[in-house]
C-alpha cells in the first residue's frame, strides 16, 4: 500500500503542531503507552509505525545485529536515512523507551542515543496481577512527573480527565468503523491515519465513516475472508494489497493497529465514578486483555476471541474465515507462540496460515504464493 | 593428551561437582519417588524459593540420562566405599602411570564429562526446533523448550521469574502448553526500582511462597528464608572468591584451560545447584580449599604472562572450546557471567530484616543494575566486570536470535574502548561446535594484539 501522499499530508500536519509550539514525543507503537498523558500536558503523541524495505533494514545493522525484529530495523533505519516522506522524524523532540519487547527498548535507546532525541522512560510489568497494576500505576505517575519536568507545566486531574474522554471517543467512533463491510485495505487506511493523527482526525473520521454508510463501497464475493492476528500492518507495507491480489479480505485485524487499541474503550461508567484519572488508565491497562506484552495468558485470550469471531461470523455471514497470523521476522512474541496458536486454532477447525516475512523485496513472491495456496485452501 | 582431564581429576570437588550434575536423574528419581518431594523446574539461578518451601529445584536437563553414566556409576560406588578424595587421588596417581591405555582412558572419562554435556544441550536444542520453536531463537531458549518438551512433565511445578528478555517471558508461557501438569508459578519483578516497587516485589515474592507452600504442603518461615539464604550467600562468597581472588590472580591452581572448564561447570550448575543447596555449598569450600591448597604450594601454572580475556555472555549459549582455543593461543579466559549481572550478590539477612524484604532488595538490585532494564545499564555491567577483573580484552558471544543482550554490542564496544581502552571483538554463535574453526580464526586474529 503506498502512502506517499497520505504521509506528505501527514508532514504539513506535523509541522503545523510544531508551529503552534507543541512539542512531539515519539514511541514504537504499542498498546500500553498513556498517550492521553502526552495529551495532557500538551504535546503530541506520534506512533512510530511504518513499514520497511531492505535499505531501511540494512541501515540499522551499524547497531543491532541482523537477527533483530524486521520492525525494530525498520525504525532505527528511519532514524539513520530520513526518506524524504518522512521528514516529519526530523520533528521528534523526545522519545520513549519502553518494554514492550526487548526489542522495543534497544530500538528505541539507539534512536535516542544516537539520534540525540532526550528519552523518556516508561516501562511494563509482565504479568498482570493486583501488583502489577499497582506497578503500572507507579509507571504513570514517573512518566507524569517526567512530562511535567520537560514541559514545565502541571498536569492537573481535570485536563488529564479531559484527555481521557477525548481518547475514549476517539476509540468509540473508530469502533464503528470496524462493522463496517468493505475492503480490508481501504479499512485499514482509515485505522492507521486515525492511529497516527489521533483525535484530531475525529471530525474526519465521522464523515469517512457516515460516508462508508451511506454509500457502502462495492466489495468483491469472490474474494477470501481473513482474520489477521500477530503482528500489524504498517503504513507503507504492502502486504494487504498482496492478500488482496491473491484473493483475500480481511474482516478483522486482531492487532496493535487494529482491534487492540478499540478494546479498550472505558466504560463511561467508569469514568464518571473515577477519583483518579491515573486510576482510569490503570483500569484500562487491566482491560487490555489481547495485547502480547503481557503473560501469562496472552495466548489464552488470543484464542478465544478468534474463536468468539470466528464462530459469531460464520454463524451470521454464513461464510468461511481462515487466519493469517502475521509474525515479522525475529518479533519475540509472536514468533514464539505461533506453532502453540496454529496448533490450537486447528484443534477447533480453524484454518491457519503462519506467515513469517520481514520487509525485503525478494520474499514477495514467496509470499504471494503462500497466501495464494491457503486461500484457496479455504 | 587432554589439557583438561590432565588436571581436572585432581580437584576432587570438582569431580564431585561434575558427578551430582551429571547423576542427577537417579538423584531426582530417589527425591521424588522414595521421599516424595516435589520437583521444581527453574531456569537462570532463582531456585531459592523452590529449596525454602522444600521443593527440589532442578534445571530440567539435569533429568537427562547422560551417555556416560557407565562411568559415572563406577566412579559414584567407588566413592562410597573410599571417598571422593581417595577416587581424585587413584585417578591421579594412574593417570601418572605413564601406561598409555590408562591415561588415555581416564581422559576419555574426563573429555566424555565435558563433551557430553555439551552434546545433551545440542540435543536439546534440536529437539526445541522439532518441537515448533522457529529456529530464529537463541541457542539457549530452544535448548530449554527442548528439556521441557523432553522431561518437563516429570516435574510438579515450574518457577517462572520474568526477566526483561521478552522470548525468554513468552518461552515460560509456553511451558503450560507444552505440559498441562506442571503447576506454573510465576514471580514478576518490577523492571525498575521506583516508588514502593520494591513493597510490590516483596508482595510477590510472598504470593511465590505461598504457592509453592500449596504445592510442598510446607509453611516457610522467616527462619527457613534465613537459613537458606545464608546457604547461599556462602556459596556465592566461594564462588566469588574463585572469580576474583583466583580467577584474576597470577597463579592458577591449574592450568588456565582447566580453570576455565572449572568455572563453566560452575555457571551450569550454579543455576539449581544441583538440587541440593548444602551439598553444593560443602563442595564450593572445598573447591576454593583445594585451589587455595595447591597455589600455597606452588601447584599449577604461572600465569603472569597470560592476558586476561573475559569471554561473556555464556548463559544464552556459547562455544565451550573458546576457552582451550585462548589457552593455545597464549591467554586465559575468565568467565563471571552471574557476577556480572549481580546474581552473585549476597542476600540480606539479618535478624532485623524482613528475609522476604532482603531477597526484594537482591532481585531488584540485579535487574535494575545487573541485568539493566535496558542496554545502557548492561553495558555498564561488563564494563564494571572487566574492570574488576582487571580484563586485557573482552570477547562478546552475539547469539544469533538473541534480542536481548547480544543487540547490545555495539554499546558495549564504545564504552570498552572509551572508557577501558582495552580490545573487545564479537564472535557469532549459534550452536555448540558448528563454527569452531571460524570462532579459532576470529580469536587468533583478535590474540594477536596481545603479542
Amino acid at each position: 500500500m503506498n502512502d506517499s501522499g497520505f504521509l506528505t499530508d501527514f508532514s504539513l500536519f506535523l509541522k503545523q503542531k510544531k508551529q503552534e509550539g507543541i512539542k512531539v514525543i515519539a514511541f514504537l507503537a504499542h498498546d500500553n503507552i498513556p498517550e492521553e498523558l502526552i495529551d495532557a500536558v500538551g504535546f503530541f503523541p506520534l506512533r512510530i509505525m511504518f513499514g520497511g524495505n531492505d535499505d531501511l533494514m540494512t541501515a540499522s545493522h551499524d547497531y543491532l545485529p541482523p537477527s533483530t525484529c524486521a520492525f525494530a530495523q525498520t525504525c532505527i533505519g528511519l532514524f539513520s536515512i530520513k526518506p524524504n516522506e518522512y521528514d516529519f522524524l526530523d520533528f521528534v523532540d523526545y522519545f520513549i523507551v519502553s518494554n514492550h519487547c526487548v526489542s522495543d527498548i534497544c530500538a528505541s535507546e539507539v534512536i535516542s542515543k544516537y539520534n540525540n532525541i532526550p528519552r523518556l522512560n516508561f516501562y511494563v510489568s509482565y504479568t498482570k496481577n493486583e501488583n502489577s497494576l499497582k506497578y503500572f500505576k507507579l509507571e504513570l505517575q514517573d512518566f507524569k512527573e517526567q512530562l511535567e519536568k520537560v514541559s514545565e507545566k502541571i498536569i492537573s486531574d481535570e485536563i488529564l480527565l479531559r484527555s481521557i474522554k477525548k481518547y475514549n471517543n476517539f476509540k468509540k467512533i473508530l469502533s464503528e468503523l470496524y462493522d463496517l463491510e468493505m475492503l480490508g485495505s481501504k479499512k485499514l487506511k482509515i485505522i492507521q491515519k486515525a492511529l497516527l493523527m489521533g483525535p484530531d482526525y475525529s471530525d474526519e473520521l465521522e464523515k469517512e465513516i457516515e460516508k462508508i454508510k451511506t454509500s457502502p463501497p462495492l466489495k468483491s464475493q469472490d474474494l477470501k475472508n481473513i482474520l489477521l492476528t500477530g503482528c500489524s500492518i504498517f503504513i507503507n507495507d504492502e502486504l494487504i494489497d498482496l492478500i488482496e491480489n491473491g484473493g483475500g479480505n480481511i474482516v478483522f485485524f486482531d492487532t496493535w493497529i487494529g482491534n487492540h487499541y478499540n478494546s479498550q474503550i472505558i466504560e463511561e461508567s467508569v469514568i464518571n465514578n473515577s477519583k483518579n484519572p491515573l486510576d482510569l488508565l490503570v483500569y484500562r491497562f487491566k482491560n487490555n486483555l489481547y495485547g502480547d506484552h503481557s503473560v501469562s495468558n496472552y495466548l489464552q485470550n488470543k484464542i478465544s476471541l478468534i474463536e468468539e469471531f470466528y464462530r459469531n461470523y460464520q454463524e451470521k455471514t454464513g461464510q468461511k474465515l481462515g487466519v493469517i497470523n502475521h509474525i515479522i521476522k525475529f518479533c519475540d512474541h509472536m514468533s514464539l507462540m505461533s506453532s502453540f496458536l496454529k496448533d490450537k486454532l486447528q484443534e477447533k477447525g480453524i484454518q491457519v496460515l503462519n506467515l513469517e516475512r520481514d520487509y525485503s523485496r525478494a520474499n514477495r513472491g514467496q509470499l504471494s504464493t503462500r497466501v495464494e495456496a491457503f486461500l484457496e485452501m479455504i | 593428551m587432554s589439557l583438561v582431564a590432565d588436571e581436572i581429576i585432581r580437584f576432587t570437588s570438582v569431580l564431585k561437582i561434575a558427578y551430582n550434575f551429571l547423576a542427577g536423574r537417579n538423584y531426582l528419581k530417589r527425591k521424588k519417588f522414595r521421599e516424595k518431594k516435589k520437583l521444581i523446574a527453574v531456569a537462570l539461578p532463582f531456585s531459592d524459593l523452590a529449596f525454602v518451601a522444600g521443593g527440589i529445584p532442578v534445571f530440567p536437563i539435569r533429568m537427562q540420562i547422560f551417555e556416560i553414566s557407565r562411568y559415572l556409576a563406577y566412579l559414584g560406588s567407588a566413592s562410597s566405599l573410599f571417598g571422593w578424595k581417595n577416587v581424585s587421588n587413584f585417578l591421579g596417581f594412574a593417570r601418572n602411570l605413564g601406561i598409555a591405555e590408562i591415561s588415555k582412558l581416564i581422559d576419555d572419562i574426563i573429555e566424555d564429562v565435558i563433551e557430553t554435556i555439551n552434546n545433551k544441550y545440542n540435543e536439546m536444542y534440536d529437539l526445541g526446533v522439532e518441537s515448533g520453536v522457529s529456529s530464529d531463537f537463541c541457542y539457549g531458549l530452544k535448548s530449554l523448550e527442548g528439556m521441557h518438551v523432553s522431561k518437563g512433565k516429570n516435574v510438579d511445578a515450574c518457577l517462572n521469574v520474568t526477566i526483561r528478555c521478552s522470548a525468554y517471558n513468552k518461552y515460560l508461557e509456553s511451558l503450560q502448553l507444552i505440559n498441562e501438569r506442571p503447576k506454573q508459578i510465576w514471580l514478576d519483578i518490577p523492571p525498575r526500582n521506583i516508588g514502593n516497587s520494591l513493597e510490590l516485589l516483596r508482595g510477590n515474592i510472598s504470593n511465590t511462597i505461598k504457592e509453592l507452600e500449596d504445592l510442598t504442603g510446607n509453611t516457610v518461615s522467616d527462619n527457613n528464608l534465613r537459613d537458606h539464604f545464608k546457604l547461599g550467600n556462602e556459596i556465592k562468597r566461594s564462588y566469588k572468591t574463585i572469580i576474583y581472588d583466583i580467577s584474576a590472580s597470577d597463579f592458577y591452581p591449574c592450568n588456565p584451560a582447566t580453570f576455565s572448564e572449572i568455572m563453566s561447570l560452575l555457571n551450569i550448575t550454579f543455576q539449581d545447584y544441583n538440587s541440593n543447596a548444602m551439598r553444593y555449598r560443602d563442595n564450593m569450600v572445598s573447591l576454593v580449599n583445594e585451589m587455595q591448597e595447591r597455589i600455597r604450594k606452588r601447584i599449577g601454572m604461572d600465569v603472569r604472562e597470560k592476558p586476561r580475556i573475559f569471554v561473556t555472555p555464556m548463559f544464552g549459549g556459547w562455544e565451550p572450546k573458546s576457552h582451550e582455543i585462548i589457552y593455545e593461543l597464549g591467554g586465559r579466559a575468565l568467565y563471571a557471567d552471574w557476577e556480572m549481572v549481580k546474581l552473585l550478590e549476597e542476600i540480606p539477612i539479618s535478624n532485623h530484616l524482613d528475609p522476604v524484604e532482603g531477597y526484594a532488595q537482591f532481585l531488584s538490585n540485579a535487574t535494575e543494575t545487573g541485568i539493566g532494564c535496558d542496554n545502557d545499564k548492561l553495558t555498564d555491567s561488563y564494563v564494571r566486570m572487566a574492570k574488576n577483573l582487571n580484563a586485557d580484552g573482552l570477547v562478546f558471544f552475539q547469539l544469533f536470535g538473541c534480542h536481548s543482550v547480544s543487540n547490545c554490542y555495539t554499546m558495549l564496544r564504545e564504552k570498552i574502548r572509551r572508557e577501558l581502552e582495552i580490545p573487545i571483538t564479537a564472535i557469532t554463535f549459534n550452536k555448540i561446535g558448528e563454527n569452531v574453526e571460524q570462532v579459532k580464526t576470529r580469536l587468533g586474529a583478535f590474540m594477536e594484539m596481545f603479542k
